[in-house]
């Protein structure tokens, strides 16, 4: 091996002392790494170490060692560098103590985390498994967690249709729970999951396949003083022809044989006319049964028909006043007092998918035209974060409409709860203020209508919400519904003058 | 009344944010990551491998692996043991199956080196041209119940290790260690290797066997037990097995061999601290091979590289390999060398992982734990997270920082794909030049692929798609 001809080799041997070889490759790896040293040996001086050391053009001539004896051979530039490397060499030979403290191994799966929590609590196993990782993988995870006999809530999107209608198949063939995919929100015996309001404990059962209206239906049930025994989340597309309601069925079905639920009520989306037809059959052999249902399908006509004991109803509003009344209380909502006819057309600027779906099946009620936003669709949240966790893409649309002279009033959500961003008011106030200082300088008058979807028992704080958007002049609805007659009658008022 | 059985008790899988309502006592968050290193299709053909019949089936087959209790009976020149060889000429060689002409420098040399031992050919030239012209026939090790460490070459008339199971009579052969140094294991073959290795064969081999059949048998298993006890990890550390060997092997032969001899034997095992690393690799292949062929079963039964391609078998898959390019290992150099003189991993060695030593018993060897981060607190998680992948603790391999617990033994193609763990393995590192020797020492990884390539063939077995 060649080496640079002005490099300087020093050595340095500790008589009768051991250590072993791999301790010495490590001091060697760590030495050579210093400026200017070329390379560095550190070996037990036995015949075939410094036999290694002569074929590397590394053994000092009279070396005076026996195979008991360490020895450090450096290679640098100049006598001082090699003789420093030399000290810090033998300088590492003296560990320091370590402090002995190990990591523990998190459970990286779903069998080590039932392993884990065994070990923590033998008497109280695990009975759910909570997931939102990616869609293309959260299928296994679900399987091996319904497997594994934990009920599953599923929040992760983009779960092939033919998987969810396996997954829920072998839920329900074990008696078990698959809420979801895609499904936001659930309490169970009054543990909020993922977007939930803190809701009081009470008699009406909850089974939904939407997740800012089932949030909606609880907060008015909490609002009425009846509260929710159970909120059982299905997934948006459960009530499709392809799933069949399979899981809708077995959540009506666990909460018939509930002896906390007193009243039922689902909330849905219309449900493909086959899967309508089996479902509401089975709802009214419940309400038969002595529970009465309440069968909450957004758009529907309203109807109370008395053959089968089944209340239907087409709004959320309407849905939580039907589900109330059933558990014996009365849910009042007032409505706003008119105010100064606002001209320019309706914006919508929603971070609830189904409170923006309920505000244009009310605003289509009322021939208004409108144009509402769901902003949490994946159109609008290409890759960020849904709004109701970052509410700063909704600001940003808040402030441009400002500066469109169409828009007259806009309306909007604001939704509390676990799961919400900490302060979702204060973006709105923020940027509703700065859209208004733009449409006045413009000289134009733009108003701002919101319900909070909220109970006093959410984290946020209900009334310190209510009042940064009150301050900032936002007009407040009780509940979403309300906030869209308000607008349908302001925009019927403004034709009319 | 709950809704579900019991009070609510969540294992969360992704956003914490999810469960933000939820006491945290009663949560478990995973530290998840895709399964089957992120190829999906595998991981659901994985999970639907994972059932009855699996489990009952590595039952099986790890019971049995870990039932075996091999006994060094004898040392005997490979061609009157070894199936397979007779009198023609072939040569055995390390890892998965691999043509002449696609073979690494350090193997080659090695092969060279043995055709020379042999007396097939005068010079390193001719030796060559016969391996050329396809007159010798190179085979894997494994393919006749034999191991070897490195290039892993064994000729016909070296002396191998004999691993016997007491039970049904079955054997296992490793050829016998040279040293350090220039060794045919790393592909030297110049006069030095060729006179060492005669030596061997004449002398060393039969005096040993002289000693064993006085002997009897020597278990292996305590043998090895005990060494983990006194800072062994039965792959790359080998010292005190080999001083427990030497002490029960010495006074034996000092009876029965002319002083001129015994001292030889006795000074040559003195010197190489690798003796008994040869003796750990027969008789975990016996351990392994027990379960080779269990119908279902998703046990590994070898890992072993030929310095191109990592190889990997499975019980339940027989005698397939599952292959794919193997890099070289990371690791602790020798003076004068560095990561760019590495030759790709390569030996049989591995076979002591399989059975859960080596990279799986850091635990028991305080002193090289710098191979897997410089405190023995490392050396205690890398054995731990080995226990993520295995069926079950070796029960005659306890370790001593850990309570006595057993090794973690018996990897499981599922649980590596599920948790995404690779098995860590403790190797040698040869320079990629024939005849150099070792350079180093360091640690690898399994590569992901072979466990992605069991899967697929398992569930194909199984009709699974």
């Amino acid at each position: 091996m060649n080496q640079p001809p002005d490099s300087v080799l020093n050595s340095r041997v500790l008589h009768h002392f051991y250590r072993d070889s791999v301790a010495l490759m490590a001091i060697a790896s760590a030495t050579e790494k210093r400026d200017g040293v070329h390379r560095v040996g550190a070996v037990m001086a036995t015949p075939a170490n410094l036999g290694i050391l002569a074929d590397s053009d590394m053994l000092p001539a009279n070396l005076d060692a026996v195979p008991d004896d360490l020895v450090f051979v450096v290679r640098g530039d100049t006598a001082d560098i090699a003789q420093e490397a030399l000290d810090a060499a033998e300088a590492s030979l003296t560990a320091v103590e370590s402090s002995g403290q190990t990591e523990e191994q998190k459970p990286g799966t779903v069998s080590e985390g039932m392993a884990a929590a065994l070990t923590s609590a033998p008497d109280s196993p695990p009975n759910l498994a909570t997931i939102s990782i990616s869609g293309t993988y959260a299928p296994v995870v679900a399987e091996q967690s319904l497997r594994a006999g934990l009920n599953v809530f599923c929040f992760s999107d983009n779960v092939p249709l033919d998987d969810e209608v396996r997954l829920k198949k072998l839920a329900a063939d074990r008696g078990l729970l698959f809420m979801g995919p895609d499904c936001g929100t659930a309490i169970l015996d009054g543990v909020p999951l993922g977007f939930a309001n803190v809701v009081t404990r009470g008699t009406v059962g909850m089974v939904a396949a939407s997740g800012t209206g089932a949030q909606e239906v609880s907060r008015l049930l909490d609002l009425a003083g009846v509260g929710v025994s159970q909120l059982i989340g299905l997934g948006g597309r459960d009530l499709s022809a392809e799933v069949g309601g399979i899981m809708a069925r077995f959540a009506v079905d666990r909460l018939a044989a509930d002896q906390g639920t007193e009243a039922i009520i689902l909330v849905s989306k219309p449900p493909a006319d086959e899967v309508a037809d089996a479902l509401l059959a089975r709802l009214a052999e419940i309400s038969r049964g002595g529970k009465p249902v309440v069968a909450c399908f957004l758009g529907m006509a309203d109807s109370d028909d008395p053959s089968t004991g089944v209340v239907i109803r087409g709004t959320l509003e309407g849905g939580a006043i039907a589900a109330a009344r059933l558990a014996g209380h009365d849910l009042d909502i007032t409505d706003l007092a008119s105010i100064d006819p606002v001209t320019g057309r309706v914006l919508g600027l929603y971070t609830g998918g189904t409170l923006a779906s309920e505000a244009k099946i009310l605003l289509k009620r009322a021939h208004v035209e409108c144009e509402v936003l769901d902003l949490g669709d994946d159109q609008y949240t290409a890759g960020k974060p849904h709004p109701m966790i970052d509410p700063g893409a909704r600001a940003e649309r808040i402030v441009a409409a400002g500066s469109d002279a169409s828009v007259g009033i806009i309306l909007m959500d604001v939704v509390l709860g676990y799961g919400a961003n900490a302060d979702p008011a204060s973006p709105v106030a923020e940027s509703a203020q700065e859209a208004r200082r733009i449409a006045e300088a413009d000289g134009r008058r733009l108003e701002f209508v919101a319900s909070v979807c909220g109970t006093a028992g959410d984290p946020q704080g209900i009334e310190r919400q209510r009042n940064i958007l009150r301050d900032a002049g936002i007009i407040l609805a009780e509940t979403n519904a309300s906030a869209v007659r308000f607008v349908a009658t302001q925009q019927a008022g403004a034709s009319a003058s | 009344m709950t809704i579900l059985d019991g009070p609510l008790r969540v294992i969360n899988v992704g956003l914490p944010l999810l469960v933000e309502g939820v006491p945290t006592a009663d949560v478990v968050q995973l530290d998840w990551r895709p399964p089957a290193f992120g190829d999906a299709d595998i991981a659901r053909r994985a999970l639907a491998l994972e059932n009855e019949t699996t489990t009952e089936a590595n039952e099986r087959a790890i019971t049995a692996v870990q039932s075996v209790r091999p006994q060094l009976t004898r040392i005997r020149p490979a061609r009157d043991v070894v199936p397979g060889i007779g009198e023609g000429r072939i040569l055995l060689h390390a890892g998965p199956p691999i043509e002449w002409e696609r073979m690494c420098g350090p193997m080659r040399g090695a092969l060279i080196g043995a055709t020379l031992f042999e007396g097939w050919a005068d010079d390193p030239d001719r030796a060559e041209a016969m391996l050329d012209a396809g007159e010798i026939s190179v085979e894997p090790c494994h393919h006749h119940q034999a191991v070897g460490p490195m290039a892993g070459v064994i000729a016909p008339s070296m002396p191998v290790f004999v691993a016997t199971d007491p039970n049904d009579g079955r054997v296992a052969f490793a050829s016998l260690n040279e040293g350090l140094g220039k060794v045919l294991r790393f592909g030297a073959f110049d006069d030095e290797v060729i006179n060492r290795l005669t030596w061997m064969r004449d002398v060393l081999g039969p005096v040993l066997d002289r000693a064993m059949q006085a002997l009897g048998s020597i278990d292996i298993t305590s043998l090895i037990g005990q060494a983990l006890s006194m800072g062994d990890e039965g792959h790359n550390r080998n010292v005190a097995a080999t001083s427990l060997l030497t002490r029960r092997l010495a006074p034996t032969i000092a009876a029965l061999e002319p002083n001129s001899a015994a001292v030889e034997v006795l000074d040559f095992l003195a010197g190489n601290d690798h003796f008994a690393l040869n003796v750990s690799m027969a008789s975990a292949k016996l351990s392994m091979d027990v379960a080779l062929g269990v119908e279902n079963s998703t046990l590994v039964t070898a890992m072993a590289r030929n310095g191109v391609e990592f190889g990997l078998r499975v019980a339940g898959t027989g005698d397939e390999w599952f292959t794919t390019p193997v890099g070289p290992a990371d690791g602790l150099f020798f003076p004068g060398y560095g990561p760019e003189d590495a030759n790709p991993d390569l030996g049989d060695s591995a076979i002591t992982e399989t059975l859960g030593l080596g990279g799986f018993a850091m635990a028991a060897s305080p002193a090289i734990t710098q191979f897997v981060g410089g405190n023995p607190d490392d050396a205690l998680v890398a054995t731990r997270s080995m226990r993520r992948i295995t069926m079950r603790p070796h029960p005659a391999f306890p370790l001593p920082p850990l309570n006595f617990a057993g090794t973690p033994s018996g990897i499981d193609v599922l649980k590596v794909l599920d948790t995404g763990v690779l098995p860590l393995i403790n190797t040698g590192i040869a320079h990629k030049q024939a005849g150099v020797g070792q350079i180093g020492a360091g640690i690898v990884t399994a590569p992901p692929e072979v466990f992605l390539k069991a899967a697929r063939s398992l569930a194909e077995k199984r009709d699974i798609s």
